[in-house]
């Protein structure tokens, strides 16, 4: 039957991170060209933060990005577009249904997911993260079509599966969440959405008086690593160091924990807005976003070998210790910068 | 095509998907190329996973011993605490704890064990038996 097949036209493009990926997509689907650093900038997506006392998968936790549905939420603020966010369904039932409601109207819509249970991802990277996203924007019988931007195509899921990976449980579970764009003005104030971005991400960078996130726990986390051999021994500490690894490197972040992908999207502003501060900004921002990616080929290293631990943690806790002033050297200078 | 101009990748367990990944040239520009995975990734990938396996073949170990229910074993498979568990079958933590020793589980009713096995999304026999 005809009825049974929904199809809307949607672009699905491959990109670095999930969500700016989600939100610049859609973007684009509503007729407004955005590319994926643009949309990564303006809501905020840089972060950082260690978190010891809590454990991701057997490791302290540590974080590049931003809490989940961040980059989505503020950017619409920003930009001023009319957008809906629903946080949580009372049953799983229902935020299907209301799915179903949404791609009938031809509305693509996002949703918060868990990767673990997600069964078009590599296994290897089925671990307990849930924050991920896709896009719904078909269904097939009880197939759905969805666009998972770190894939290079749309991907197909069973219902029972997607209701399975939406009500994810764990740390910041999904609990269905879901959003999508309702209209979005004729006259977007880019400029002052850039402005926006850039002031809150400097402060969530450098002015938190919390010392755990941002700059402050980037040299905390370097000051814990070199203890981490004398405190766990040998094999914990190097496991723990690959933690900070895989959440820099691995899926969905672009490389070195999004810092490439926010100098692109300063070097992006400093073209559109002929800024020459912003340019220098984005070139320091590449160099320190090299610097991480050093880092963690030396950090490899050392979790493929196991070689003379205490020097190396040394080493690497002093690069982390540049890294973060090479960092700080970025957003004092984008503090002062006027648009 | 691309797959075969990679013919490093293509033997490895780890890191057989395509990304995007950006860069940064000397020349300062921000570069996307779609490509397979660095080095790092991969060791770490495998590092983790070595681990995990390990977990998994010590509880395995354990619950053939008879030193541990099959929930333990199933928990390591699919990575998750008593925490994490408590929550996804709506049974108090301490009782999860609990259930751990066989001698409980054995006495568990048939109520419970279907939580246990919608948790883990498993069938009762596959629950009480590991293969």
């Amino acid at each position: 039957m005809e009825k049974d097949k929904i199809m809307i036209d949607y672009k699905h493009r491959q990109a670095g991170h999930c969500e700016s990926g989600a939100t610049s997509n859609l973007f684009n689907f509503y007729g407004v060209e955005m590319s994926e650093p643009m949309a990564f900038g303006i809501g905020n997506g840089l972060y950082f933060s260690f978190l010891p006392f809590l454990k991701l998968q057997y490791a302290p936790m540590i974080s590049f990005r931003n809490l989940p549905n961040v980059v989505f939420h503020r950017s619409m603020k920003y930009l001023g577009v009319d957008a809906t966010v629903i946080k949580k369904f009372k049953e799983p039932k229902e935020s299907m249904t209301a799915l179903d409601q949404n791609l009938e109207k031809g509305i693509p819509t996002g949703m918060q997911v868990g990767v673990f249970n997600l069964t078009f991802f590599p296994p290897e990277y089925r671990m307990h993260y849930n924050m991920h996203n896709l896009v719904a924007f078909g269904k097939e019988g009880n197939d759905y079509w969805v666009s998972d931007t770190v894939m290079e195509l749309p991907q197909r899921i069973s219902s029972e599966d997607l209701q399975r990976v939406r009500y994810a449980k764990g740390a910041f579970a999904p609990k269905g969440k879901m959003y999508w764009i309702n209209t979005i003005p004729k006259d977007m104030d880019i400029k002052a959405a850039v402005e926006k971005g850039i002031k809150k991400t400097v402060y969530e960078m450098i002015k938190i008086p919390f010392p755990l996130i941002g700059v402050k726990g980037i040299h905390w986390l370097a000051k814990d690593l070199k203890k981490w051999p004398k405190k766990h021994g040998n094999e914990t500490a190097s496991f723990y160091l690959g933690q900070i690894i895989r959440m820099s490197e691995d899926f969905g972040t672009g490389g070195a924990g999004f810092r490439y992908i926010y100098g692109a999207f300063l070097k992006e502003t400093g073209e559109k807005f002929n800024n020459p501060d912003l340019l220098a900004a984005s070139k320091m921002m590449g160099n320190a976003a090299n610097r991480w990616r050093e880092f963690t080929y030396l950090g490899a290293r050392n979790c493929k070998n196991r070689s003379k631990p205490e020097e190396d943690y040394g080493k690497l806790s002093d690069m982390l210790h540049e890294i973060a002033d090479m960092e700080k050297e970025v957003y004092v200078k984008l503090d002062k910068i006027k648009i | 095509m691309e797959e075969e101009s990679n013919p490093v990748y293509k033997n490895q367990a780890y890191g057989q998907y395509r990304e995007l990944l950006y860069s940064y040239g000397t020349d300062g520009k921000f570069e996307k190329n779609v490509g397979f995975h660095g080095e790092a990734d991969r060791v770490t990938l495998q590092q983790a996973w070595d681990l995990f396996n390990d977990r998994i073949e010590a509880a395995r170990q354990k619950v053939k011993s008879g030193k541990a229910s099959p929930i333990l074993y199933y928990m390591e498979k699919t990575l998750v605490t008593p925490m994490d568990l408590s929550m996804h079958a709506g049974i108090m933590i301490w009782r999860v704890k609990r259930h751990l020793k066989p001698k409980v589980f054995s006495r568990l009713s048939g109520k419970t064990l279907k939580k246990y096995a919608e948790a883990f999304n498993i069938t009762l026999d596959q629950l009480k038996n590991v293969d």
